[in-house]
Protein backbone atom coordinates (compact mmCIF):
# COMPACT_ATOMS: atom_id res chain seq x y z
CA UNK A 1 0.00 0.00 0.00
CA UNK A 2 3.12 1.93 -0.27
CA UNK A 3 1.31 3.39 -3.47
CA UNK A 4 -1.00 5.22 -2.17
CA UNK A 5 -1.69 8.71 -2.62
CA UNK A 6 0.91 8.58 -5.57
CA UNK A 7 -2.24 8.98 -8.22
CA UNK A 8 -1.48 5.66 -9.44
CA UNK A 9 -4.88 4.22 -7.65
CA UNK A 10 -7.25 6.87 -8.40
CA UNK A 11 -8.48 5.35 -11.68
CA UNK A 12 -9.25 1.96 -12.88
CA UNK A 13 -7.09 0.80 -15.98
CA UNK A 14 -4.55 2.29 -14.87
CA UNK A 15 -1.23 0.46 -14.31
CA UNK A 16 1.12 2.04 -11.07
CA UNK A 17 4.69 1.94 -12.37
CA UNK A 18 5.66 -1.40 -10.41
CA UNK A 19 2.89 -3.24 -12.85
CA UNK A 20 0.09 -3.50 -9.96
CA UNK A 21 -3.73 -1.92 -11.35
CA UNK A 22 -4.85 -1.10 -7.95
CA UNK A 23 -8.34 -0.45 -8.25
CA UNK A 24 -8.94 -3.91 -9.10
CA UNK A 25 -6.48 -4.74 -5.61
CA UNK A 26 -8.96 -2.61 -3.91
CA UNK A 27 -12.29 -4.26 -5.52
CA UNK A 28 -10.56 -7.27 -3.82
CA UNK A 29 -10.43 -5.53 -0.36
CA UNK A 30 -14.70 -5.14 -0.91
CA UNK A 31 -14.77 -8.72 -1.01
CA UNK A 32 -13.11 -9.30 1.71
CA UNK A 33 -15.53 -7.54 3.94
CA UNK A 34 -18.35 -9.48 2.85
CA UNK A 35 -19.74 -12.75 4.11
CA UNK A 36 -17.72 -15.92 3.85
CA UNK A 37 -18.85 -18.18 1.10
CA UNK A 38 -17.34 -21.60 0.12
CA UNK A 39 -17.60 -24.35 -2.35
CA UNK A 40 -16.79 -27.94 -2.30
CA UNK A 41 -16.40 -30.40 -4.97
CA UNK A 42 -17.10 -33.87 -3.95
CA UNK A 43 -17.22 -37.16 -5.49
CA UNK A 44 -20.82 -36.42 -7.03
CA UNK A 45 -21.40 -33.15 -6.56
CA UNK A 46 -21.09 -29.77 -5.66
CA UNK A 47 -21.95 -27.88 -2.47
CA UNK A 48 -22.14 -23.82 -2.07
CA UNK A 49 -22.83 -22.51 1.18
CA UNK A 50 -22.75 -19.10 2.71
CA UNK A 51 -22.50 -16.96 5.65
CA UNK A 52 -25.28 -14.47 5.68
CA UNK A 53 -24.61 -11.75 8.04
CA UNK A 54 -28.22 -10.62 9.45
CA UNK A 55 -27.82 -7.03 9.75
CA UNK A 56 -31.50 -5.73 11.24
CA UNK A 57 -33.61 -8.28 13.26
CA UNK A 58 -36.48 -6.69 11.47
CA UNK A 59 -35.30 -8.62 7.60
CA UNK A 60 -37.62 -11.52 6.75
CA UNK A 61 -35.56 -14.64 7.99
CA UNK A 62 -34.65 -16.58 5.22
CA UNK A 63 -35.46 -13.88 2.68
CA UNK A 64 -32.48 -12.38 0.59
CA UNK A 65 -30.82 -15.32 -0.61
CA UNK A 66 -27.25 -15.10 -1.81
CA UNK A 67 -26.77 -18.53 -3.40
CA UNK A 68 -28.20 -18.09 -7.29
CA UNK A 69 -29.63 -20.76 -9.66
CA UNK A 70 -27.64 -19.82 -13.11
CA UNK A 71 -28.93 -22.66 -15.37
CA UNK A 72 -30.87 -26.01 -13.51
CA UNK A 73 -26.94 -27.36 -13.53
CA UNK A 74 -25.29 -24.63 -12.02
CA UNK A 75 -24.97 -22.41 -8.95
CA UNK A 76 -23.15 -19.12 -7.80
CA UNK A 77 -22.02 -18.53 -4.16
CA UNK A 78 -20.79 -14.80 -4.10
CA UNK A 79 -18.94 -12.60 -1.44
CA UNK A 80 -18.92 -8.70 -1.81
CA UNK A 81 -20.88 -6.12 -3.16
CA UNK A 82 -24.18 -7.83 -3.41
CA UNK A 83 -25.68 -5.66 -6.17
CA UNK A 84 -22.47 -6.43 -8.30
CA UNK A 85 -23.21 -10.32 -6.99
CA UNK A 86 -26.62 -9.59 -8.76
CA UNK A 87 -25.68 -7.94 -11.91
CA UNK A 88 -23.16 -10.94 -11.72
CA UNK A 89 -25.40 -13.90 -11.88
CA UNK A 90 -27.67 -11.73 -14.62
CA UNK A 91 -24.87 -11.52 -16.57
CA UNK A 92 -24.02 -15.33 -16.07
CA UNK A 93 -27.89 -16.56 -16.77
CA UNK A 94 -27.82 -14.97 -20.25
CA UNK A 95 -24.37 -17.03 -21.00
CA UNK A 96 -26.35 -20.27 -20.12
CA UNK A 97 -29.37 -19.69 -21.97
CA UNK A 98 -27.42 -18.22 -24.90
CA UNK A 99 -25.86 -21.29 -25.22
CA UNK A 100 -28.76 -23.56 -24.18
CA UNK A 101 -29.82 -21.79 -27.63
CA UNK A 102 -27.12 -22.18 -29.29
CA UNK A 103 -25.91 -25.57 -28.76
CA UNK A 104 -29.27 -27.34 -27.97
CA UNK A 105 -27.88 -28.49 -24.34
CA UNK A 106 -26.74 -27.37 -20.95
CA UNK A 107 -23.52 -25.31 -20.91
CA UNK A 108 -20.75 -26.76 -19.76
CA UNK A 109 -19.41 -25.54 -16.11
CA UNK A 110 -15.83 -24.89 -17.45
CA UNK A 111 -17.14 -22.56 -20.07
CA UNK A 112 -19.80 -20.77 -17.70
CA UNK A 113 -16.82 -19.74 -15.79
CA UNK A 114 -13.85 -19.07 -18.78
CA UNK A 115 -17.15 -16.60 -19.87
CA UNK A 116 -17.79 -14.80 -16.46
CA UNK A 117 -13.84 -14.60 -16.43
CA UNK A 118 -14.07 -12.90 -19.21
CA UNK A 119 -16.76 -10.93 -18.67
CA UNK A 120 -15.31 -9.66 -15.08
CA UNK A 121 -11.71 -8.85 -16.85
CA UNK A 122 -13.51 -6.16 -19.32
CA UNK A 123 -14.35 -4.36 -16.18
CA UNK A 124 -10.35 -3.81 -15.18
CA UNK A 125 -9.82 -2.43 -18.38
CA UNK A 126 -11.41 0.87 -18.83
CA UNK A 127 -11.09 3.89 -16.62
CA UNK A 128 -15.12 4.32 -17.27
CA UNK A 129 -15.99 1.44 -15.39
CA UNK A 130 -15.06 -0.24 -12.28
CA UNK A 131 -14.06 -3.70 -11.31
CA UNK A 132 -16.73 -5.90 -9.96
CA UNK A 133 -16.72 -5.82 -5.90
CA UNK A 134 -17.58 -9.81 -5.91
CA UNK A 135 -15.51 -13.16 -6.00
CA UNK A 136 -17.90 -15.82 -7.01
CA UNK A 137 -17.88 -19.70 -6.32
CA UNK A 138 -19.10 -21.22 -9.88
CA UNK A 139 -20.28 -24.92 -9.06
CA UNK A 140 -22.17 -27.26 -11.33
CA UNK A 141 -22.57 -30.85 -12.83
CA UNK A 142 -21.54 -31.66 -16.87
CA UNK A 143 -22.73 -33.71 -18.62
CA UNK A 144 -19.48 -35.43 -19.19
CA UNK A 145 -17.16 -35.12 -16.79
CA UNK A 146 -19.18 -34.46 -13.20
CA UNK A 147 -18.83 -32.03 -10.88
CA UNK A 148 -17.14 -29.08 -11.42
CA UNK A 149 -15.75 -26.22 -8.67
CA UNK A 150 -14.33 -22.39 -10.13
CA UNK A 151 -14.31 -18.87 -8.54
CA UNK A 152 -13.94 -15.82 -10.31
CA UNK A 153 -12.14 -12.88 -8.98
CA UNK A 154 -12.59 -9.03 -9.80
CA UNK A 155 -9.28 -9.31 -11.54
CA UNK A 156 -11.51 -12.19 -14.30
CA UNK A 157 -8.78 -14.54 -12.78
CA UNK A 158 -10.82 -17.61 -13.07
CA UNK A 159 -9.21 -21.22 -11.38
CA UNK A 160 -10.99 -24.81 -10.98
CA UNK A 161 -10.98 -26.20 -7.48
CA UNK A 162 -11.26 -28.76 -5.18
CA UNK A 163 -12.54 -26.46 -2.08
CA UNK A 164 -12.90 -22.73 -2.74
CA UNK A 165 -13.27 -19.98 0.16
CA UNK A 166 -13.73 -16.23 -0.57
CA UNK A 167 -15.16 -13.66 1.58
CA UNK A 168 -14.22 -12.10 4.89
CA UNK A 169 -13.40 -15.85 6.84
CA UNK A 170 -11.35 -17.25 3.65
CA UNK A 171 -8.11 -17.57 5.79
CA UNK A 172 -9.93 -20.09 8.20
CA UNK A 173 -12.20 -21.71 5.81
CA UNK A 174 -9.32 -22.83 3.46
CA UNK A 175 -7.55 -23.85 6.61
CA UNK A 176 -10.44 -26.33 7.15
CA UNK A 177 -10.83 -27.14 3.44
CA UNK A 178 -7.47 -28.26 3.50
CA UNK A 179 -8.18 -30.99 5.79
CA UNK A 180 -10.59 -32.79 3.85
CA UNK A 181 -10.41 -35.10 0.80
CA UNK A 182 -12.45 -33.33 -1.20
CA UNK A 183 -12.47 -35.93 -4.00
CA UNK A 184 -13.68 -39.01 -2.19
CA UNK A 185 -16.17 -37.48 0.05
CA UNK A 186 -20.50 -37.67 -1.03
CA UNK A 187 -22.16 -34.49 -1.11
CA UNK A 188 -24.05 -35.77 2.21
CA UNK A 189 -20.76 -35.51 3.74
CA UNK A 190 -19.85 -32.31 2.33
CA UNK A 191 -22.64 -30.70 3.27
CA UNK A 192 -21.75 -31.67 7.00
CA UNK A 193 -18.30 -29.67 6.49
CA UNK A 194 -19.89 -26.94 4.72
CA UNK A 195 -21.77 -26.20 7.99
CA UNK A 196 -19.00 -26.62 10.20
CA UNK A 197 -16.80 -24.75 8.00
CA UNK A 198 -18.38 -21.49 7.64
CA UNK A 199 -19.36 -21.80 11.98
CA UNK A 200 -16.07 -21.76 12.48
CA UNK A 201 -15.13 -18.99 9.60
CA UNK A 202 -17.79 -16.67 11.13
CA UNK A 203 -16.26 -17.63 14.67
CA UNK A 204 -13.25 -16.20 13.28
CA UNK A 205 -14.92 -12.99 12.71
CA UNK A 206 -17.15 -12.46 15.66
CA UNK A 207 -17.20 -8.91 16.04
CA UNK A 208 -20.42 -6.73 15.90
CA UNK A 209 -22.05 -8.61 12.97
CA UNK A 210 -22.54 -11.79 15.47
CA UNK A 211 -25.69 -13.12 13.52
CA UNK A 212 -25.37 -14.92 10.56
CA UNK A 213 -27.62 -17.37 8.72
CA UNK A 214 -26.34 -20.59 6.83
CA UNK A 215 -27.37 -20.60 3.56
CA UNK A 216 -26.62 -24.12 1.27
CA UNK A 217 -27.32 -25.78 -1.57
CA UNK A 218 -25.76 -28.48 -3.94
CA UNK A 219 -25.66 -29.78 -7.41
CA UNK A 220 -26.15 -33.35 -7.47
CA UNK A 221 -26.95 -36.53 -9.74
CA UNK A 222 -31.19 -36.99 -9.00
CA UNK A 223 -31.48 -39.77 -6.80
CA UNK A 224 -32.81 -42.06 -9.76
CA UNK A 225 -29.14 -41.20 -11.53
CA UNK A 226 -31.16 -40.78 -15.14
CA UNK A 227 -30.77 -38.42 -17.52
CA UNK A 228 -34.06 -36.35 -17.92
CA UNK A 229 -35.16 -36.41 -21.37
CA UNK A 230 -37.07 -33.52 -22.67
CA UNK A 231 -40.29 -33.83 -25.23
CA UNK A 232 -38.30 -32.85 -28.13
CA UNK A 233 -35.88 -35.02 -27.51
CA UNK A 234 -32.79 -33.21 -25.70
CA UNK A 235 -31.05 -34.16 -22.83
CA UNK A 236 -31.72 -32.02 -19.79
CA UNK A 237 -28.05 -32.91 -18.13
CA UNK A 238 -28.11 -34.70 -14.51
CA UNK A 239 -27.11 -31.83 -12.64
CA UNK A 240 -29.96 -30.06 -10.28
CA UNK A 241 -29.19 -26.83 -8.25
CA UNK A 242 -31.43 -26.60 -5.32
CA UNK A 243 -31.60 -25.40 -2.02
CA UNK A 244 -30.18 -28.07 0.63
CA UNK A 245 -33.66 -29.47 2.05
CA UNK A 246 -34.09 -27.50 5.24
CA UNK A 247 -34.03 -30.36 7.80
CA UNK A 248 -30.94 -31.68 6.68
CA UNK A 249 -29.49 -28.13 7.28
CA UNK A 250 -30.60 -27.66 10.61
CA UNK A 251 -29.19 -31.46 11.10
CA UNK A 252 -25.85 -29.91 9.92
CA UNK A 253 -25.57 -27.10 11.82
CA UNK A 254 -26.94 -28.52 14.78
CA UNK A 255 -23.89 -31.58 14.16
CA UNK A 256 -21.59 -28.78 13.20
CA UNK A 257 -22.22 -26.53 16.77
CA UNK A 258 -21.35 -29.61 18.61
CA UNK A 259 -18.18 -30.89 16.96
CA UNK A 260 -17.07 -26.81 17.27
CA UNK A 261 -17.57 -26.79 20.86
CA UNK A 262 -16.48 -29.99 21.66
CA UNK A 263 -13.25 -29.19 19.96
CA UNK A 264 -13.07 -26.04 22.22
CA UNK A 265 -13.68 -28.70 24.90
CA UNK A 266 -10.92 -30.56 24.27
CA UNK A 267 -8.36 -27.17 24.13
CA UNK A 268 -9.56 -26.33 27.66
CA UNK A 269 -8.94 -29.60 28.48
CA UNK A 270 -5.15 -29.78 27.41
CA UNK A 271 -4.92 -26.44 28.70
CA UNK A 272 -5.41 -27.16 32.33
CA UNK B 1 -5.35 18.58 3.28
CA UNK B 2 -7.05 15.77 4.47
CA UNK B 3 -8.89 15.74 1.35
CA UNK B 4 -10.24 12.45 0.12
CA UNK B 5 -9.46 11.05 -3.34
CA UNK B 6 -11.73 8.46 -3.80
CA UNK B 7 -14.93 9.63 -3.57
CA UNK B 8 -15.44 12.63 -7.04
CA UNK B 9 -17.21 9.48 -8.75
CA UNK B 10 -18.97 6.03 -8.67
CA UNK B 11 -16.48 4.40 -10.33
CA UNK B 12 -13.29 4.39 -7.95
CA UNK B 13 -12.89 2.27 -4.45
CA UNK B 14 -10.95 3.56 -1.78
CA UNK B 15 -8.55 1.48 -0.50
CA UNK B 16 -10.98 -0.12 1.98
CA UNK B 17 -13.41 -1.27 -0.95
CA UNK B 18 -15.55 1.68 -0.55
CA UNK B 19 -17.59 3.18 -3.09
CA UNK B 20 -18.14 7.00 -1.55
CA UNK B 21 -20.36 7.83 -4.06
CA UNK B 22 -22.83 5.24 -3.21
CA UNK B 23 -22.39 6.24 0.52
CA UNK B 24 -22.95 9.30 -0.12
CA UNK B 25 -26.46 8.67 -2.05
CA UNK B 26 -27.46 6.68 0.68
CA UNK B 27 -26.86 9.90 3.22
CA UNK B 28 -29.36 11.79 0.86
CA UNK B 29 -32.17 9.39 1.65
CA UNK B 30 -31.63 10.94 5.39
CA UNK B 31 -32.22 14.25 4.16
CA UNK B 32 -35.85 12.95 3.27
CA UNK B 33 -38.55 12.78 5.81
CA UNK B 34 -39.34 9.42 7.39
CA UNK B 35 -41.56 6.64 5.84
CA UNK B 36 -42.61 3.66 7.68
CA UNK B 37 -43.70 0.33 6.58
CA UNK B 38 -44.75 -2.97 8.05
CA UNK B 39 -46.70 -6.14 6.95
CA UNK B 40 -48.41 -8.87 8.89
CA UNK B 41 -50.08 -11.89 7.65
CA UNK B 42 -52.55 -10.31 5.38
CA UNK B 43 -51.40 -6.55 4.74
CA UNK B 44 -48.93 -4.06 4.17
CA UNK B 45 -48.80 -0.78 5.00
CA UNK B 46 -46.78 2.47 4.03
CA UNK B 47 -47.24 5.34 6.39
CA UNK B 48 -44.93 8.95 5.61
CA UNK B 49 -44.73 12.05 7.38
CA UNK B 50 -45.15 14.84 4.70
CA UNK B 51 -43.04 18.03 4.42
CA UNK B 52 -43.86 21.45 2.84
CA UNK B 53 -41.22 23.82 2.41
CA UNK B 54 -42.44 26.68 2.68
CA UNK B 55 -46.42 28.15 5.00
CA UNK B 56 -48.57 28.35 1.65
CA UNK B 57 -47.01 25.34 -0.52
CA UNK B 58 -48.33 22.08 -0.45
CA UNK B 59 -46.79 19.52 0.81
CA UNK B 60 -44.63 16.77 -1.04
CA UNK B 61 -46.15 13.55 -2.04
CA UNK B 62 -44.39 10.65 -0.20
CA UNK B 63 -46.42 7.33 -1.16
CA UNK B 64 -46.86 6.78 -5.12
CA UNK B 65 -49.08 3.87 -5.88
CA UNK B 66 -47.56 1.97 -8.64
CA UNK B 67 -50.62 -0.77 -9.81
CA UNK B 68 -53.58 -2.32 -7.56
CA UNK B 69 -51.36 -4.67 -5.56
CA UNK B 70 -47.86 -2.54 -5.39
CA UNK B 71 -47.06 0.87 -3.95
CA UNK B 72 -43.95 2.52 -3.23
CA UNK B 73 -43.09 5.11 -0.61
CA UNK B 74 -39.88 7.37 -0.85
CA UNK B 75 -37.21 9.54 1.13
CA UNK B 76 -35.00 11.39 -0.95
CA UNK B 77 -34.55 13.22 -4.00
CA UNK B 78 -38.38 12.58 -5.16
CA UNK B 79 -37.68 13.75 -9.12
CA UNK B 80 -35.56 9.98 -8.90
CA UNK B 81 -38.15 8.64 -7.02
CA UNK B 82 -40.56 9.73 -9.73
CA UNK B 83 -38.22 7.93 -12.29
CA UNK B 84 -38.12 4.37 -10.46
CA UNK B 85 -42.00 4.17 -10.31
CA UNK B 86 -42.33 5.16 -13.24
CA UNK B 87 -40.50 2.35 -14.30
CA UNK B 88 -42.23 0.08 -12.16
CA UNK B 89 -45.67 1.07 -13.14
CA UNK B 90 -44.10 0.12 -17.35
CA UNK B 91 -42.56 -3.15 -15.32
CA UNK B 92 -45.92 -3.51 -13.74
CA UNK B 93 -48.11 -3.01 -16.86
CA UNK B 94 -46.16 -5.22 -18.93
CA UNK B 95 -46.52 -8.41 -16.99
CA UNK B 96 -50.39 -7.86 -16.82
CA UNK B 97 -50.40 -7.80 -21.06
CA UNK B 98 -47.77 -10.62 -21.12
CA UNK B 99 -48.39 -12.79 -18.58
CA UNK B 100 -52.01 -11.53 -17.39
CA UNK B 101 -50.82 -11.35 -14.14
CA UNK B 102 -49.90 -8.99 -11.23
CA UNK B 103 -46.18 -8.31 -11.28
CA UNK B 104 -44.52 -10.54 -7.97
CA UNK B 105 -43.52 -7.87 -5.79
CA UNK B 106 -39.97 -9.19 -5.72
CA UNK B 107 -39.52 -9.00 -9.27
CA UNK B 108 -40.38 -5.59 -9.67
CA UNK B 109 -38.08 -4.74 -7.04
CA UNK B 110 -35.09 -6.44 -8.43
CA UNK B 111 -35.78 -4.93 -11.64
CA UNK B 112 -35.14 -1.41 -10.18
CA UNK B 113 -32.45 -2.85 -8.03
CA UNK B 114 -30.20 -3.95 -11.12
CA UNK B 115 -31.21 -0.32 -12.96
CA UNK B 116 -29.84 1.07 -9.70
CA UNK B 117 -26.69 -0.95 -9.38
CA UNK B 118 -25.73 0.12 -12.85
CA UNK B 119 -25.49 3.76 -12.12
CA UNK B 120 -22.55 2.45 -9.17
CA UNK B 121 -20.81 1.25 -11.88
CA UNK B 122 -20.05 3.21 -15.01
CA UNK B 123 -18.69 6.74 -15.25
CA UNK B 124 -20.87 9.81 -15.93
CA UNK B 125 -23.94 8.39 -14.32
CA UNK B 126 -24.46 9.22 -10.50
CA UNK B 127 -26.26 6.74 -8.47
CA UNK B 128 -30.22 7.34 -7.47
CA UNK B 129 -30.54 9.49 -4.56
CA UNK B 130 -33.67 8.25 -3.32
CA UNK B 131 -34.95 5.05 -0.83
CA UNK B 132 -37.88 3.46 -1.16
CA UNK B 133 -39.66 1.06 0.71
CA UNK B 134 -41.63 -1.25 -1.56
CA UNK B 135 -45.44 -2.59 0.31
CA UNK B 136 -47.21 -5.38 -2.18
CA UNK B 137 -49.43 -8.14 -2.21
CA UNK B 138 -48.75 -11.41 -5.04
CA UNK B 139 -49.69 -15.18 -4.62
CA UNK B 140 -47.03 -15.69 -1.53
CA UNK B 141 -48.68 -13.00 0.47
CA UNK B 142 -47.90 -9.27 1.44
CA UNK B 143 -44.38 -7.83 1.19
CA UNK B 144 -42.12 -5.22 2.15
CA UNK B 145 -39.37 -4.18 0.45
CA UNK B 146 -36.54 -1.81 0.84
CA UNK B 147 -34.53 -0.63 -2.16
CA UNK B 148 -31.33 1.79 -1.36
CA UNK B 149 -29.42 3.76 -3.95
CA UNK B 150 -26.73 0.94 -4.10
CA UNK B 151 -28.95 -1.45 -5.51
CA UNK B 152 -29.13 -3.20 -2.63
CA UNK B 153 -32.72 -4.52 -1.95
CA UNK B 154 -33.99 -6.67 0.92
CA UNK B 155 -37.29 -7.80 2.82
CA UNK B 156 -38.10 -6.83 5.47
CA UNK B 157 -40.95 -7.24 8.35
CA UNK B 158 -41.28 -3.49 9.18
CA UNK B 159 -38.91 -0.62 8.28
CA UNK B 160 -38.21 2.74 8.71
CA UNK B 161 -36.22 5.26 5.99
CA UNK B 162 -35.67 9.07 6.17
CA UNK B 163 -34.74 11.68 8.37
CA UNK B 164 -34.34 10.00 12.35
CA UNK B 165 -35.59 6.87 11.11
CA UNK B 166 -33.51 5.50 13.95
CA UNK B 167 -36.23 5.98 16.35
CA UNK B 168 -38.83 4.14 13.98
CA UNK B 169 -36.58 1.48 13.93
CA UNK B 170 -36.11 1.11 17.37
CA UNK B 171 -39.93 0.97 18.02
CA UNK B 172 -40.47 -1.66 15.34
CA UNK B 173 -37.39 -3.52 16.82
CA UNK B 174 -39.42 -3.90 19.99
CA UNK B 175 -42.89 -4.80 18.75
CA UNK B 176 -42.34 -6.37 15.62
CA UNK B 177 -42.96 -9.55 17.01
CA UNK B 178 -46.59 -9.43 17.05
CA UNK B 179 -46.64 -7.63 13.34
CA UNK B 180 -47.63 -11.14 11.72
CA UNK B 181 -50.77 -11.76 13.65
CA UNK B 182 -51.99 -8.00 13.82
CA UNK B 183 -55.07 -6.47 12.41
CA UNK B 184 -54.81 -4.12 9.84
CA UNK B 185 -56.40 -1.20 12.14
CA UNK B 186 -53.81 -2.87 14.90
CA UNK B 187 -50.79 -2.61 11.77
CA UNK B 188 -51.33 0.97 10.95
CA UNK B 189 -51.62 2.38 14.71
CA UNK B 190 -48.21 0.31 14.98
CA UNK B 191 -46.94 2.52 12.20
CA UNK B 192 -48.28 6.05 13.19
CA UNK B 193 -46.46 4.97 16.58
CA UNK B 194 -43.28 4.49 14.84
CA UNK B 195 -43.69 7.25 12.73
CA UNK B 196 -44.72 9.29 15.27
CA UNK B 197 -41.04 8.50 17.18
CA UNK B 198 -39.64 10.40 13.87
CA UNK B 199 -40.73 13.72 14.80
CA UNK B 200 -38.40 16.35 15.05
CA UNK B 201 -39.40 18.74 18.74
CA UNK B 202 -43.09 20.37 18.85
CA UNK B 203 -44.11 18.54 15.93
CA UNK B 204 -47.11 17.03 15.53
CA UNK B 205 -48.82 13.93 13.63
CA UNK B 206 -51.63 16.16 11.33
CA UNK B 207 -54.04 14.98 8.68
CA UNK B 208 -51.96 18.05 6.09
CA UNK B 209 -48.73 16.02 7.15
CA UNK B 210 -49.04 12.36 7.11
CA UNK B 211 -49.41 9.95 4.23
CA UNK B 212 -50.98 6.43 4.49
CA UNK B 213 -51.27 3.40 2.24
CA UNK B 214 -53.02 0.28 3.05
CA UNK B 215 -52.78 -2.44 0.99
CA UNK B 216 -53.72 -6.26 1.95
CA UNK B 217 -54.74 -10.03 0.42
CA UNK B 218 -58.19 -8.68 -0.04
CA UNK B 219 -57.64 -5.21 -0.90
CA UNK B 220 -56.53 -3.11 -3.37
CA UNK B 221 -53.36 -0.46 -2.33
CA UNK B 222 -55.12 2.81 -1.11
CA UNK B 223 -53.62 5.82 -0.66
CA UNK B 224 -55.15 7.50 2.54
CA UNK B 225 -54.37 11.31 2.79
CA UNK B 226 -56.02 14.80 4.03
CA UNK B 227 -59.23 14.24 5.95
CA UNK B 228 -59.11 10.29 5.27
CA UNK B 229 -56.20 10.16 7.55
CA UNK B 230 -58.20 11.98 10.31
CA UNK B 231 -59.72 8.80 11.79
CA UNK B 232 -56.35 6.72 12.35
CA UNK B 233 -55.13 9.95 13.71
CA UNK B 234 -58.23 9.76 16.34
CA UNK B 235 -57.79 6.23 17.09
CA UNK B 236 -54.03 7.21 17.79
CA UNK B 237 -54.48 9.42 20.40
CA UNK B 238 -51.61 10.94 21.33
CA UNK B 239 -50.27 13.22 18.20
CA UNK B 240 -47.17 14.92 19.24
CA UNK B 241 -43.61 14.53 19.52
CA UNK B 242 -42.43 12.44 22.29
CA UNK B 243 -38.90 14.40 22.06
CA UNK B 244 -38.82 16.96 25.06
CA UNK B 245 -40.04 20.53 24.34
CA UNK B 246 -38.29 23.31 26.04
CA UNK B 247 -42.09 25.32 26.58
CA UNK B 248 -43.43 22.42 27.88
CA UNK B 249 -40.93 20.83 29.50
CA UNK B 250 -43.13 20.57 32.77
CA UNK B 251 -46.49 19.86 30.51
CA UNK B 252 -47.55 16.43 30.32
CA UNK B 253 -46.36 14.85 27.29
CA UNK B 254 -43.32 14.16 28.60
CA UNK B 255 -41.34 11.18 27.19
CA UNK B 256 -42.65 9.48 30.63
CA UNK B 257 -46.13 10.57 29.82
CA UNK B 258 -46.18 9.57 25.93
CA UNK B 259 -45.05 5.91 25.92
CA UNK B 260 -48.20 4.38 27.81
CA UNK B 261 -50.44 6.06 25.20
CA UNK B 262 -48.27 4.24 22.10
CA UNK B 263 -49.04 1.14 24.65
CA UNK B 264 -52.68 1.53 24.19
CA UNK B 265 -53.50 0.83 21.00
CA UNK B 266 -55.60 -1.51 21.30
CA UNK B 267 -57.68 0.87 22.75
CA UNK B 268 -60.45 2.57 20.88
CA UNK B 269 -60.16 5.59 21.40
Amino acid sequence: MTSIGTGYDLSNSVFSPDGRNFQVEYATKAVENGGTAIGLRCKDGVVLAVEKLIQSKLLVPGSNKRIATVDRHVGIACAGLIPDARHFVSRARNEASSWRKGYYGPIPISSLADRMGQYAQTYTLFSSVRPFGVTSIIGGLDEEGGPSLWMVEPSGVTWGYFGAATGRGRQAAKAELEKLDLPNITVEEGVKHAARIILIAHGDNSGKDKDYELEMTWVRMPPNGEAEIAADGTVRGYGRHEEVPKDIVEQAEKDAKKAVEGDDDDEKMAES
Amino acid sequence: MFRNNYDNDSVTFSPQGRIFQVEYALEAIKQGSAAVGLVSNTHAVLIALKRNAEELGSYQKKIIGIDTHLGVALAGLAPDARVLSNFMRQQSMSSRFLYNRPVPVARVVNAIADKAQVNTQHYGRRPYGVGLLVAGVDETGPHLWEFQPSGMVLEYRGAAIGARSQSAKTYLERNYESFGDATREELVLHGLTALRDTLAQDKELTTANVSLAIVGKDEKFKLYDGDEVAEWLEKLGNTQSSRGSRGAAAAPPAPEAAAPAGDSMDVDA
